[in-house]
């Protein structure tokens, strides 16, 4: 599976991307299910003008399941709409397998369909297959002739016993999952999804990441997931770009993501502090969230396994009485809080090779491991 | 049919070579337009059938409001008023289905925006513009159907009898109301662009009146307007009984191109303000 450009790590100041809108897309436009480069769209012009996507370029191979991230007004939409040909874009080139999607649209969606409206998506007065028939045949299918492949798609999203119920009677999850549906009716190769496990309960959302990640190992369906539910993207999806002020700020594995942030956390609780003891951890360590009451102090602590060893001697020779040790660990929320915030300062690799020892990362959430207790 | 609709892919760019088996599977296309327009004049009706009181308060409306005027002329202008009941009846008709026409397409786009299925309509093999055909052939099928039930009622009502030649009225009728249409593509158009336009929109259905009433026969270019010279025809059609093949080919003629013109200048202006939307991003929004 081709991966895209590398860019994890930092966003320069200037809030432009590192890496990934800077270079040319990894992969040959003919060989990508989606190719993007260099688009860029501004809404309305002079001093009211706003760039809502500047010189984005992204590649995603055929089959991979791609997350795309960002906060609020950070360009998602505008960019999945101008891949779909939804938003005609200022500058740039979009292929969908190789085909110019805003100069020859309707072989491009031969291939392409969206959930874009979550819910709104279908017809609500329809029932869920007079949905999946009249979406197929609107691409090109005659409905008949797919009706067992629909059967098999209703089975796999649990959606068979309510096959024929209007969806205006179905609960809001299942109100979504039929606009799954609808969209995969028309035997599509590639798929954007805005928010599809929105409204859903877990496990109806679990059942969904698996049927995802069915659809693109066992068809070859290639996803971009659009979403702000982190699980879903760490669980569903082989690289995640994130997207911050109209621009790509990572463009990475979920793997590497992750390992960018690995440096290790530490939340420690000890007794018998003293002022002096506290000025000297501080001193000696960069402690964080420090909360002290009488002799007691609770802090957090980001250090590699050297400084951790360092710090309980310390601990030790202070005459401390540690009560607890839990080790922190970044999710993936963490990282894209951090990253789209732009103040994240990490240990990463250049592309020379050099190591550019920097400060850990802070706002480290509990492993949910329990910890070593001590 | 079976035609694939997005033809042989040739917009692929073939500067890598395509050579060897590709690393997605094809999808696999079984329909073409037969089922393209199956679908969408299926749907429409179940649309309509399921919204049964606003379906039954729109044939309710158009048999209440002629009713109205029938029994209220017949008080006050009596003999005089029900010497011109057919033409009146042939004008009614003519107005329902041209309102349901221009109104049904322009709601139908408006709809369309509101539930989130529009931009689905344009991300289609198939293309924008056959989709949006093939919804104004389902529009007018259902308004020739609801028209045809007020009609019924209203030659019950007054013992009137009109001659029903469906091969000289059904192609009249439906030529007559394409510019109906196309002005119902303008408007839904604008409606995609611009949103709230119904003010607008809702006097342009009285302006029919007058365009079905023009008196073509004394101003002779009143019959370039739209729904004009089709509301002449039809009245002769069906008051006197004249043919198709008994009207003068220029006549035909001035039908078939003002009917084509205003459709297409409303298909064209929908493609524009369509267009423009997508410019400003804001196909999908209502």
């Amino acid at each position: 599976m081709a991966k895209g450009p590398s860019n994890s790590g930092e966003t320069p100041d200037d809030g432009s991307a590192l890496g990934a809108s800077d270079r040319s897309p990894s992969l040959d436009p003919n060989e990508a299910a989606i190719y993007v480069d260099g688009l860029a769209k501004t809404f309305g012009s002079g001093e009211s003008a706003v760039t809502a996507v500047k010189d984005v370029s992204l590649t995603v191979a055929p089959g991979e399941v791609v997350g795309l991230l960002g906060p609020n007004g950070a360009g998602k939409t505008t960019t999945i709409k101008s891949i779909l040909g939804l938003i005609l874009p200022d500058a740039g080139t979009v292929r969908v397998h190789g085909i110019d999607v805003h100069a020859n649209p309707r072989a491009a969606y031969e291939y392409v369909d969206a959930m874009l409206e979550g819910a709104r998506n279908d017809y609500w007065r329809l029932t869920v297959r007079e949905n999946l028939r009249y979406f197929a045949a609107i691409r090109g299918q005659d409905p008949d002739a797919v009706s067992e492949r629909h059967d098999e798609l209703l089975e796999h999203l649990d959606l068979a016993e309510k096959a024929d119920t209007a969806v205006r009677d179905l609960s809001r999850g299942m109100k979504q999952k039929v606009s799954l549906a609808s969209v995969l009716a028309g035997d599509i190769s590639v798929a954007f999804l805005d928010e599809p496990t929105l409204g859903l309960d877990i496990e109806s959302s679990l059942k969904l990441r698996t049927e995802l990640r069915r659809l693109a190992e066992e068809r070859g369906l290639t996803l971009v997931i659009s979403s702000h539910d982190m699980d879903v993207i760490e669980d569903v999806c082989d690289r995640v770009v994130i997207m911050n002020d109209g621009r790509v700020v990572v463009d990475d594995t979920v793997e590497d993501l992750l390992a960018g942030f690995e440096t290790k956390g530490y939340r420690i609780s000890v007794r018998g502090v003293t002022d002096e003891v506290l000025a000297d951890l501080q001193e000696r360590f960069d402690l964080t969230d420090v909360q002290r009451t009488d002799d007691r102090l609770r802090f957090e602590v980001a250090a590699d396994t050297e400084t951790f060893y360092r710090l309980t001697d310390t601990m030790e020779a202070n005459n401390l009485d540690v009560a607890s040790v839990e080790t922190v660990q970044p999710d993936l929320a963490e990282a894209f809080v951090e990253m789209t915030n732009g103040t994240r300062e990490t240990s990463r690799v250049n592309e020379d090779g050099a190591s550019t020892a920097q400060k850990a990362p802070t706002g480290l959430s509990p492993a949910g491991d329990g910890g070593d207790q001590r | 049919m079976t035609t694939a609709p997005g033809g042989d892919r040739s917009g692929r760019d073939d500067r890598s070579g395509t050579e060897g088996p590709p690393r997605f599977r094809e999808p696999e296309r079984t329909g073409g337009y037969y089922h393209l327009l199956k679908a969408v004049v299926y749907r429409d009706l179940l649309i309509w059938i399921r919204y049964p009181l606003n379906a039954a308060l729109g044939i309710f409306m158009g048999v209440f409001f002629f009713a109205l005027m029938f029994y209220g002329g017949t008080l006050v202008a009596g003999q005089a008023f029900s010497d011109s009941i057919e033409g009146l009846i042939v004008g009614y008709f003519l107005w329902t289905l041209s309102i349901g026409a221009y109104s049904g397409i322009m709601n139908d786009i408006q709809s369309e925006a509101s539930w989130g299925t529009l931009e689905r309509h344009f991300m289609t093999p198939f293309g924008f513009g056959p989709v949006v055909f093939a919804k104004s052939i389902a529009i007018v099928f259902r308004t020739f159907m609801t028209s045809s039930v007020v009609l019924m009622v209203m030659l019950l009502i007054t013992g009137t009898t009109l001659d029903l030649n469906l091969v000289t009225v059904l192609p009249v009728a439906t030529l007559t109301i394409a510019g109906a249409l196309g002005l119902g593509l303008v408007m839904g158009g604008l409606s995609v662009l611009y949103k709230r336009i119904s003010n607008v929109a809702n006097l342009l259905q009285f302006a029919f009146i007058g365009l079905i009433s023009a008196p073509v026969f004394d101003i002779p270019w009143a019959r370039f307007l739209p729904l004009a010279q089709g509301s002449a025809m039809l009245q002769r059609a069906m008051r006197d009984g004249v043919h198709l093949w008994e009207f003068e080919p220029l006549t035909i003629a001035v039908l078939v191109g003002t009917s084509v013109g205003y459709l297409g200048l409303g298909y064209a202006i929908f493609g524009l303000t369509t267009r423009r939307a997508r410019r400003l991003g804001v196909l999908g929004d209502y």
